[in-house]
């Protein structure tokens, strides 16, 4: 696939935002978000309900106006609703609207009028490798065909980046595996950008060389996943050992340990060279996986957040 | 976005039709059997000689056949259905979207919002316009012999001919694309854009319509053999003209509104309700605007 930004070069992220905020009302939804992307990567957008996931996403597509900072994706400043910022972003919506009464015929039909750049070839050689007859009405479907369906119509939108919101939360774990399996065959071999937000960090692990942690309305971590595993060591220390004894930042302290146990695991931010200068004989080193990154990052969050699902919805 | 449109209004376009039929052969039905006995009773040349004074037991004895066509009960039921039709084409509009949640869907291809609206609003105008006019054609004609006797310009006549029944329609639809967007749901969005909309056309018609045009006054003319009245279809006419809308009476005579008056007064109400259906259409268009800055 080609595309007009291809000529902007190497070097201008897909995404881009700068102290992007938006307030409801007293209420912020999402503060100080500083975030970049690049283009081709695939990244994984995870914070619990109510961390300001779809706040964030709505702003990237254009549906929302941000109260503070600014948006760009390949570089161009992204203004809400206009032609312009909604062509550079095809979106796959939570819970996979699609009109009801429509056929994929139909439904793609809607696409091809609404979309200068609409691939119909893409469109019906996807629904043929999923056989799925485009006589199909919409309401017919399975949850996993909706989606794939919500998906087909991003792609042959023929927009550098995608972005997903909570694609797989409504479907059953086969379907979960399929429709990831399936975004990930898109991915190669294109240089689509993708933005895919779950609060299951699980789904997302295997698929993903990109991450973003949201938690109360603030972005907690950012970065390369491979970059950000190998910057943080899960350490065991006795329990007596401060914070400021530890090389690097300590991110997190668990407080579940072995009844009697005089040790406290310790997630901390440091890259091995300092490690191994600060390590002390009784200390032990462990590689963090992603979802304990994750959760760690989660948990150090004071609760409760702002809940903006009861504001959005 | 012309196909989109289509689309999803087709079934709406369908059930328009299957109205505008349905009446049609009514019309077509009555309307000839009408047409017959009047052409029969040689009702055009007394009433266009004698305003019907020469020929009372013709009149009387069309209307005693046809005088239920006119029946005021059946068409005052019928003054709703232009709100009908208009908060039912009207409220899903946007309401449909938000309920479902297709508006994520809609919003986000490569069409802004605002564009999307106002391409929906004008091909949408456009088909209640068309179906409007086809519906008072179809009244008009049915009624026309029936009008030689009543005039147009009375209650339950005036409101079914010339531009008001399409004004009502497109008032009724503006209201309730402004209601679904405000209130989110179709079925609320209906009641709450008919309830205003039957409030203010009840209102335009007795507050306001008597009083368009200064009424005029006329002293009571009738000849003593000849007992005369003012309703509907009365033969000898009291103001001495038939269709003349009479008001009142005061010491001087009778206060009425000539029938000459039917197109001004038509352009006068028509005009009101079109400013109002204006009025929320711009008020939707801004507001959906405005959205992203205030919610998504």
């Amino acid at each position: 696939m080609e595309f007009i930004d291809d000529e902007a070069g190497g070097g201008v992220p897909a995404l881009r935002t700068s102290r992007l905020g938006r307030r409801y009302g007293r209420v912020w939804g999402l503060r100080d978000c500083t975030l970049e992307v690049p283009a081709g990567a695939v990244a994984a957008l995870v914070g619990p309900n109510g961390a300001g996931k779809t706040t964030l996403l709505e702003m990237i597509i254009g549906l929302l106006e941000p109260t503070d900072g600014q948006v760009s994706v390949f570089g161009e400043t992204s203004r809400a609703d206009t032609a312009q910022a909604l062509a550079r972003v095809g979106y796959v919506a939570q819970d996979h609207p699609l009109y009801r009464d429509f056929t994929i015929a139909d439904m793609f039909h809607l696409g091809r009028t609404m979309n200068p750049r609409w691939d119909q070839e893409l469109a019906a050689a996807r629904m043929d490798a999923l056989s799925i007859p485009l006589q199909r009405k919409v309401k017919s479907l399975s949850g996993g065909q909706r989606a794939q369906v919500s998906l087909t119509m991003a792609l042959a939108k023929r927009a550098p980046l995608l972005v997903l919101d909570e694609p797989v939360s409504s479907l059953d774990p086969v379907a979960r595996l399929e429709f990831m399996r399936d975004v990930m065959a898109s991915a190669a071999g294109t240089d689509l950008t993708f933005l895919i937000s779950s609060h299951v960090v699980s789904e997302l692990e295997r698929f993903c060389d990109w991450l973003i942690v949201l938690a109360g309305g603030r972005v907690q971590l950012a970065g390369p996943a491979g970059d950000l595993l190998a910057a943080h060591q899960l350490l065991t220390v006795p329990r007596s050992t401060a914070d400021a004894e530890l090389p690097g930042t300590a991110i997190y302290r668990t407080d579940n340990d072995s009844p009697g146990g005089q040790h406290h695991t310790v997630l901390v931010r440091a890259d091995p060279v300092q490690l191994t200068a600060q390590r002390r004989p009784g200390w032990q080193a462990d590689p963090v996986s992603f979802e304990q990154l994750v959760m760690a990052y989660l948990q150090r969050t004071p609760r409760p957040g702002p809940t903006m699902k009861a504001v959005t919805r | 976005m012309i196909w989109v449109s289509w689309r999803q209004h087709r079934s709406q376009a369908i059930g328009c039709l299957a109205l505008l039929a349905a009446l049609a052969v009514y019309a077509i039905l009555v309307g000839s059997s009408m047409r017959t006995a009047f052409g029969n009773d040689a009702l055009t040349g007394c009433l266009a000689r004698s305003q019907g004074t020469g020929c009372p037991n013709a009149v009387t004895a069309f209307m005693n056949e046809f005088g239920s066509e006119v029946n005021i009960a059946f068409w005052s039921v019928t003054l709703i259905v232009p709100g009908l039709i208009g908060v039912l084409v009207g409220a899903p509009l946007i309401a449909r979207e938000l309920e479902y949640g297709t508006w994520r869907l809609a919003w986000s291809q490569t069409v802004p919002r605002v564009r999307w609206l106002t391409v929906k609003l004008a091909l949408v105008t456009g088909g209640l316009i068309v179906l409007g006019a086809a519906i008072t054609a179809v009244i008009t004609w049915y009624r026309a012999p029936m009008d030689q006797l009543t005039g147009h310009l009375q209650h339950n006549i005036y409101d079914f001919e010339g531009l008001v029944p399409t004004a009502y329609i497109l008032c009724a639809f503006g209201f309730a694309v402004l209601a679904g967007l405000l209130i989110r749901r179709s079925i609320p969005a209906m009641i709450a854009a008919f309830i205003p909309w039957l409030a203010i056309r009840l209102v335009v018609e007795f507050v306001f319509r008597p009083h368009f045009m200064t009424p005029l006054t006329v002293q009571v003319n009738c000849p003593p053999t000849n007992a005369c009245s003012t309703g509907i279809s009365s033969v000898p006419q009291a103001t001495g003209h038939i269709g003349d809308w009479v008001l009142g009476m005061n010491r001087n005579g009778f206060i009425y509104q000539p029938a000459d008056r039917f197109w001004p007064f038509q352009f006068i109400e028509a005009g009101i309700f079109v400013a109002l259906t204006a009025a929320a259409l711009g008020a939707t268009i801004w507001l959906l605007h405005r959205r992203a800055a205030w919610t998504a």
